[in-house]
């Protein structure tokens, strides 16, 4: 294996990549291998679904099937080998329609059918041993040696892009938000990584491409998750257990949420989020159901010991998967994109037998004392109080605004959050996405001028709520995004976040700053271009930064 | 062997010993004491403790998750650290944020009890709701309870022969031995009813999960049991690995549990079963002979090697252990269970 799409990646002096009997995540040898044969062959579903668009024929269920494939193929979704070699036979059938689609679309057209090679040729085998064989092919970085560092770097860049596009594509398609636009952005960037395009400008100009994608499939998945369950308002979360019989629900899937907070109904269950399911409770139509009790635990990295403490199932809807541990092993689903050998999945979306386990479980046996956070600021709701913001602004009350948000995970680095969040002066505002809150949204920060200090806007997609609103805001005080007295303080873990960090630099927002640690596929010309190019910065000291931000604005 | 005693934040001490070859954490888990670590292997940090005193060999790790003047100042993952000393430490976390997971002891109702061939019994239990674990019936499929007499008197170990499940069953088939406490219980006393002490789970048997290899199950008599188990797991997860059952029993009239075995052909399409009789009494149109032998068969036309459970008296184990070493099975695929007479 090979493999350094995530933050996590192993370092060392020798370089950067995951490349043992296992990675750093816990997806074994096998089971990345078997993801780069898979996406592979995807790159040559994409070759026949681009020329075949050129030609006005579409196949959307293979778009939808190569969301789906990319979303399993993201740190901490699925880790089953087994599973990869059904997906791949799957892929290798999409593409002989793809092909028949295209070749029919050119002859239909009076042109000869392009005859293609790369993905597009490869005939992957049927089973795992003969796979793993021809696994080489697939590799990352397969032709290194000949398309140097950068290209390769930037290749990366393009491939866990696209597999954020294609996680928020899938989370909004799963609730009828499709985008056409989308579907063509995928095909043509498969294209150019199976084409083995070489020319470093024409690469960024493709990742830029997939940045603006992704605010089109963020904004999708926002009209998806507000189109279904409202708009979310602000809400106090009860982060303490209540007795009874308990079921958790981790990922970023609504959609699952709502169909396990159905099939609980009147069940004396109780249902609690974990990481970023968090801001489920802010959606009017999910906060109606009585026993949406609470959330339960940090970020996604302290589910082994949360997990194993917790009396009743667990369904993981979306990433963070990390290796149950025995003593939840028995009682842990899988939904959707995610998987782990020998782990119950539910691909139906019937969720009896969740409700099943949650009732063969003890559940919490006693009350805990209250205590809440609230959450709940998506865009309508800070927008609605426009008018008290930028009046705060104006006066000098708020100082500067920062984001704080995107990934948790365990790096020892990461307190740099924790401490940005403390330090931060008491005029200034801070508005958090993704589980990276988890590392302060229990503290409180008091408010300015009757607004909460920290703002929990929700889950990272939701940095499309942010975008919204300051470009509103940038655009009432009559400036550029760029010129608002707003830092952006971005820490990730893997490839949604790196997507949302493609969008930020396609929209032209500076001063973001980025940690704990810049990407590994990264070169060091690479990061240059970022820097010089995009104002991207990589964190420091957390109070130095806070000073230099505040310079700026100043 | 080595000391390791570790402090915690919140100033509790926690012991255990370690061999030079294990890490910390392994060793720790042997001593079932479950320390906070996410990724094992080096790379998140979230398994560093400090060194007050004491020498550890560390294997290779991230500079991300221990950087060199951490490391300089003592500290160490426990996922990468081996002892070379006895080891005083002291954790960033509170003994809150420590596992311990003792064997569960609960109370099972018998549901019920019928003969399963001529030599054997089997027994169908139901948990009592418990405040500490519900009903439910939570094990890795492969692995077995210590059950105890109603009256106290005798406590046996045996294999679960169903899957996991919300509804608190346990299914035992047991041999029944001319004057064993147990079989006397089975024979003259046990009623529809009985409460029995069940410890467990207990037991390291269960099905490699890593491997994509081939599984092929070798069971002696009721060394069936755990095959059972591990097969309907496999059927309820729709799992498409190619499987074999090698079933062996001395005589056709011992043969038992063959509905279960012919629902786990429907539910299981691709596995293969082998009903094995050693000294057929009567008409026997299947295998005639040992599971042994009927594995080394097949062994031998195999197309990649299988990994081999294998459950049953001792000498069945080591006969199948010898039939895989010659046909090519690594020893490291091999998997076992000793059943011995009580």
């Amino acid at each position: 294996m090979f493999c350094y799409q995530c933050e996590q990646t192993y370092r060392s002096d020798e370089g950067a990549g995951c490349a043992g009997a296992k990675g750093m995540c816990g997806k074994d040898a096998a089971t990345a291998d078997l993801q780069d044969t898979l996406l592979y062959v995807c790159e040559g579903v994409g070759q026949y679904l681009h020329r075949a668009r050129q030609l006005g024929a579409t196949d959307i269920e293979a778009d939808r099937f190569i969301l789906f494939a990319f979303f399993t193929t993201l740190t901490n979704v699925n880790f089953n080998a087994v599973k990869f070699v059904e997906l791949i036979q799957q892929a290798s059938q999409i593409r002989d329609r793809a092909k028949a689609l295209y070749e029919d679309a050119a002859r239909a057209a009076g042109k000869t059918p392009e005859s293609l090679s790369g993905p597009a040729a490869f005939t992957p085998a049927s089973n795992m041993a003969a796979l793993l064989a021809q696994a080489s092919e697939a590799a990352v970085r397969k032709d290194a040696a000949i398309l140097g560092e950068d290209v390769v770097g930037l290749r990366s860049l393009i491939l866990y892009g696209l597999k954020g596009v294609c996680a928020y594509a899938h989370h909004a398609r799963v609730l009828g938000q499709e985008r056409d636009a989308i579907y063509e952005t995928v095909e043509h960037a498969l294209d150019v990584l199976a084409r083995e395009e070489r020319d470093v400008a024409t690469l960024l100009d493709e990742a830029m491409s997939l940045g603006r994608a992704n605010f089109l499939a963020m904004e999708a998945l926002d009209a998806a998750n507000t189109g279904a369950f409202g708009a979310p308002t602000p809400t106090n979360v009860r982060i303490t257990p209540v007795k009874g019989k308990a079921i958790l629900v981790s990922g970023h899937d609504l959609k699952d949420l709502h169909a396990i907070l159905e099939a609980t109904k009147d069940k004396g269950i109780n249902v609690y989020t974990h990481g970023e399911m968090l801001p489920a409770h802010s959606y009017p139509k999910l906060k109606a159901y009585q026993h949406l009790v609470g959330n339960y635990g940090g970020a996604w990295q302290d589910q082994q010991k949360e997990f194993a403490e917790f009396p009743g199932p667990i369904v993981m809807t979306s990433n963070c998967l990390i290796e149950p541990q025995p003593r939840y092993r028995g009682r842990i689903f899988t939904a959707g994109p995610v998987g782990w050998a020998s782990i119950r999945h539910i691909a139906d979306e019937n969720f009896a037998v969740v409700a099943q386990a949650a009732q063969a479980l003890p559940g919490f046996t006693e009350d805990a004392p209250d205590q809440t956070i609230t959450i709940g600021f998506g865009r309508d709701t800070v927008l609605g109080v426009a008018d008290k913001v930028i009046d705060a602004v104006k006066s000098g009350a708020i100082r500067h605004f920062f984001l704080v948000g995107g990934c948790d995970g365990a790096a020892p680095g990461r307190n740099y959050y924790t401490d940005f969040a403390d330090e931060a002066p008491k005029d200034t505002v801070i508005l958090t996405i993704g589980c990276g809150k988890y590392r302060f949204n229990k503290q409180d920060f008091g408010t300015i001028g009757g607004l909460p200090r920290l703002l929990d806007m929700g889950q990272c997609n939701d940095a499309y709520s942010a975008l919204v609103v300051a470009t509103k805001l940038a655009e009432a005080f009559g400036v550029g995004v760029n010129e608002l007295p707003l830092s952006l303080i971005v820490s990730w873990f893997e490839q949604k976040a790196a997507a949302v960090l493609l969008t930020l630099l396609a929209l032209g927002v500076r001063n973001v700053r980025l940690g704990p640690t810049l990407p590994a596929f990264l070169t060091p010309a690479l990061v240059d271009v970022l820097v010089q190019k995009f104002g991207v910065q990589p964190v420091g000291d957390a109070k130095a930064d806070i000073e230099a931000s505040l310079a700026r604005a100043a | 062997m080595y000391k390791v005693s570790l402090l915690t934040r919140d100033g509790a001490t926690i012991a255990f010993d370690a061999e030079p070859s294990d890490t910390l954490l392994d060793a720790a888990e042997r001593a079932s004491i479950y320390l906070p670590s996410s990724c094992r292997e080096g790379g998140c940090g979230a398994c560093r403790v400090s060194r007050a005193s004491g020498e550890v060999e560390l294997m290779s790790y991230s500079s991300s998750a221990l950087s060199e003047e951490e490391r300089m100042a003592g500290d160490i993952l426990l996922c990468r650290a081996q002892p070379r000393s006895d080891l005083a430490l002291r954790a960033p976390f509170d003994e809150a944020a420590v596992g311990f997971a003792p064997i569960p002891e609960r109370r099972a109702t018998l549901v019920a009890l019928e003969p399963a061939g001529s030599g054997a019994m089997r027994l169908q239990l139901q948990y009592e709701d418990d405040p500490t674990f519900g009903r439910a019936a939570q094990f890795t499929a492969g692995q077995f309870v210590e059950v105890t007499l109603p009256d106290g008197s005798a406590k046996r170990s045996y294999s679960l022969a169903n899957a996991p499940n919300w509804d608190g069953a346990l299914e035992l088939f047991i041999r029944v031995q001319p004057n064993g406490a147990f079989s006397n219980y089975l024979r003259d006393h046990a009623a529809i009813g009985d409460t029995l002490l069940i410890r467990g789970p207990q037991g390291q048997f269960t099905a490699d999960e890593a491997s994509a290899a081939p599984r092929w199950f070798v069971a002696g008599g009721t060394g069936l049991a755990p095959a059972l188990s591990m097969l309907r797991q496999m059927a309820e997860f729709a799992d498409q690995r190619q499987c074999r059952l090698f079933f062996g029993v001395n005589k056709v009239d011992e043969l038992f549990a063959l509905d279960a075995i012919g629902a786990l052909k429907t539910s299981l399409p691709q596995l293969v079963v082998t009903l094995c009789v050693w000294k057929p009494e009567k008409e026997w149109r299947e295998f005639v002979g040992t599971p042994v032998e009927a594995l080394a068969e097949a062994l031998s036309t195999a197309t990649e090697p299988p990994d081999i459970y294998v459950c049953g008296p001792p000498a069945l184990i080591a006969a199948t252990e010898e039939a895989a070493r010659s046909g090519g099975v690594p020893h490291d695929r091999i998997f076992s269970e000793k059943f011995t007479a009580a």
